[in-house]
């Protein structure tokens, strides 16, 4: 236990004094601080200044009727829409103007653009404002008077929303958050503990590392603090973002997913921790064990590529699931109790829908259980490994040695 | 003090490695652990010290089953390393640490053992900046630092130049003087024959030779005499049985010990350098006992 202390603090003390662990973890911060204060930032430049007529994207219309550029003009603020005759595509491709839309009617019409892009949304718009247009004309055509044709247009329907679970769209950005930060983290992580291992092999201070600490204080002492380390770094990051988010609040008001990131339930965020933890530990013992088998270096990237398949399964898994909004689907039930996936399925399962607690707990029972039996193989296959060098072992002799030791 | 190892049996899969080991060593006295490269040496240590169990047999430190959160053992491997890109001091007080001692005796015991090898200068260098001789002085202190009972020093001398060759004797010598015991290995026999009262001889995995190194070299038949003469080729004629030998001396075989005295009259016809007994060195007596199994 002494020895598990020493090992543990030696290994820290690696991270927290390592330049490009401490420089990233800086960088990362630094950056979320610029990000949180962007919108002060922005709105103190460009404090309630209008976006200029002559900056606006020039827009053409061909059309018969005057009314329908006014239309146009407030359907499109971000345009300079302009009545136009003549040939728009040379206008267009001269750079003269953005995009054009040529009217054979109200109910027809021809989009001219350069490149249309992934989101241009001016065609919907458009639809919107002729068919109301045409709607209107057709109504005053029978009879109606303009202000009738245009409240019956205008009605409203009001509606109100009771949630009796959760709302899966406000859950879904922070526990993408979590899932892709759990991700990057396992894999970072997971190599730089089979790299640690590795190298304390290939420079042979392993031969006196073994004959002066026993492999299960090793391997757990080195997780763990790698462990320590991906938390602190996780809680500078993200503390500080949610230290900047607070100084910021009334800015970023209107943004609702921001807002959402930083408003986790208590509950929720206990069981992103413990997720987070043990789905660290036992992907990093693995990572250990697999590190220790390698002679060199250059071996770690093969041997640990099981590993890291089997984790980006899952996490695929997970993200689909997510993305289809049916997170309660069977695979996602069994992936919620395979130690391996459930740190990821089990927390999307908590946070965008509603699990029975027995499930939580039996999944996390189970995790408790592999992580520490994971660990205990680990160090055992760790003992074997680091004295056999030349070409790492097939995994069959492996789990021979492990059932002798 | 006294360390025993008793018939260890070790096989890795289908290979058995050692087969029967039996050692015994004294505190105060360096032993000698011998045999070419594969014979069971490292092996045999590793299990010493506890890093794998032995398939049977047993090791007693003063009579009693070794208990080994009480005896503490300095090791200098073979293969050496430690971590290249950390300071000494820190890596030579976290691994004094890892042997059960304070972070403060650590420091001290440390600072002195550089000191002692005239090290002091390079404490707060990374490891990967020092030469490899260096580097083995920061090594060596690896093994000595906690102050252990039982010393094992796996080819101690390679890479050392001749000054710090006579550093690590004397270091050497203290730690015997201090009652320890020292487990010696290594391929150049002279420095066995210096240091070591007791030595075995590991070949395919058994002991093949073992005791007391004087009384080993006694125990040769005292049959042959060492012949240097400027007159060689005249002795040569008296005695055709005579061979030459590769440093220009002759070796005379007797077919009688009982006859040296006759022998050695008639020899002192001629203009003699030296005569004497002819004794095996270490390095004969390992290529005969360790070079049979190729």
């Amino acid at each position: 236990m002494k020895q598990f202390g020493k090992i543990l603090k030696f290994e820290l003390k690696n991270y927290m004094t390592n330049k490009v662990f401490v420089g990233v973890t800086v960088f990362l911060m630094a950056l979320l601080v610029v990000v949180m204060f962007f919108p002060r930032i922005t709105e103190s430049i460009d404090s309630g200044e209008e976006v200029a007529t002559e900056d606006r994207e020039v827009m053409l219309l061909v059309a018969e009727h005057p009314e329908i550029q006014t239309a146009f003009a407030g359907a499109f603020p971000e345009y300079d829409v302009r009545l136009f005759e003549g040939d728009v595509s040379a206008e267009i491709t001269a750079g003269k103007a953005e995009c054009a839309f040529v009217l054979d009617g109200l109910t027809s019409y021809r989009y001219y653009v350069n490149n249309l892009s992934m989101y241009d949304m001016n065609t919907e718009i458009a639809d919107e404002v002729l068919q109301g247009l045409y709607r209107m004309s057709a109504m005053v055509g029978s009879g109606m008077s303009l202000e009738e044709a245009g409240a019956i247009l205008n009605t409203t329907i009001t509606h109100e929303v009771q949630m009796l679970g959760k709302d899966q769209m406000q859950n879904y950005f922070y526990t993408y958050i979590m899932i892709m930060a759990l991700y990057m983290v396992i894999l970072l992580y997971g190599q730089m503990v089979a790299t640690n291992v590795a190298t304390e092999k290939s420079s042979r201070a392993m031969e006196l590392l073994i004959t002066s600490a026993k492999p299960v204080s090793m391997m757990f002492g080195k997780v763990l603090a790698s462990c320590i380390a991906g938390l602190t770094q996780l809680v500078a990051v993200f503390g500080t973002a949610f230290v900047c988010f607070q100084a910021n609040k009334s800015y970023w008001d209107e943004s609702g997913i921001v807002a959402s990131l930083f408003d986790i339930p208590l509950e929720l965020l206990v069981y992103m921790l413990i997720f987070f933890v043990l789905g660290f530990l036992i992907y990093a013992f693995l990572f250990g064990a697999v590190g220790s088998t390698a002679s060199k270096l250059e071996d770690i990237n093969t041997s640990v590529m099981p590993i890291t398949l089997l984790f980006i399964i899952g996490f695929f898994v997970v993200l689909f699931s997510m993305t289809s909004g049916n997170v309660d689907n069977l695979v996602m039930k069994i992936c919620s109790f395979v130690p391996f996936t459930s740190p990821m399925a089990m927390f999307t399962r908590i946070a965008m829908s509603t699990v029975p607690f027995w499930e939580i707990a039996v999944s996390i029972g189970i995790l408790i259980a592999s992580a520490v039996g994971v660990g205990v193989i680990s160090a055992k296959i760790y003992r074997i490994g680091v004295l056999l060098y030349g070409t790492p072992p097939k995994i069959g002799n492996l789990l021979k040695a492990i059932r002798k030791a | 003090m006294e360390l025993e190892i008793k018939n260890i049996y070790k096989s890795f899969g289908e290979k058995e490695v050692l087969k029967g080991v039996s050692l015994r060593a004294e505190g105060g006295k360096a032993f000698g652990l011998l045999g070419r490269n594969g014979a069971g040496k490292t092996t045999s240590i590793r299990i010493l010290m506890d890093v794998f169990p032995a398939n049977s047999g047993e090791i007693l430190f003063d009579g009693k089953p070794i208990d080994y959160s009480k005896v503490q053992f300095g090791y200098l491997p073979e293969e050496r390393g430690l971590y290249p890109k950390k300071k000494i001091i820190d890596q030579l007080v976290y691994f004094a640490e890892l042997k059960g001692m304070a972070h403060g005796d650590a420091v001290k015991s440390v600072d002195g053992w550089l000191e002692r090898l005239g090290m002091s200068e390079y404490r707060n260098k990374r490891l990967d900046t020092l030469s490899k001789g260096n580097q083995q002085k920061i090594q060596l202190i690896t093994a000595l630092a906690h102050d252990p009972q039982i010393v094992i020093l796996d080819e101690p001398f390679s890479g050392l130049d001749p000054v710090n060759a006579m550093l690590l004797k004397d270091v050497v010598k203290e730690q015997i003087s201090k009652g320890k015991i020292v487990l010696f290995s290594s391929h150049q026999m002279n420095y066995i024959e210096e240091f070591c009262d007791s030595i075995a001889i590991l070949s395919g995995g058994k002991v093949v030779l073992s005791g007391d190194l004087h009384q080993i070299k006694r125990d040769y038949p005292r049959n042959r005499l060492v012949i240097r003469s400027e007159q060689r080729e005249k002795i040569l004629q008296a005695f055709p049985e005579a061979k030459a030998g590769e440093d220009g001396s002759l070796l005379l075989k007797l077919a009688d010990p009982g006859r040296k005295q006759a022998v050695m009259q008639r020899l002192a016809a001629f203009d003699l350098d030296e005569v004497r007994v002819f004794e095996p060195s270490l390095n004969d007596i390992f290529v005969e006992y360790a070079g049979g199994e190729v």
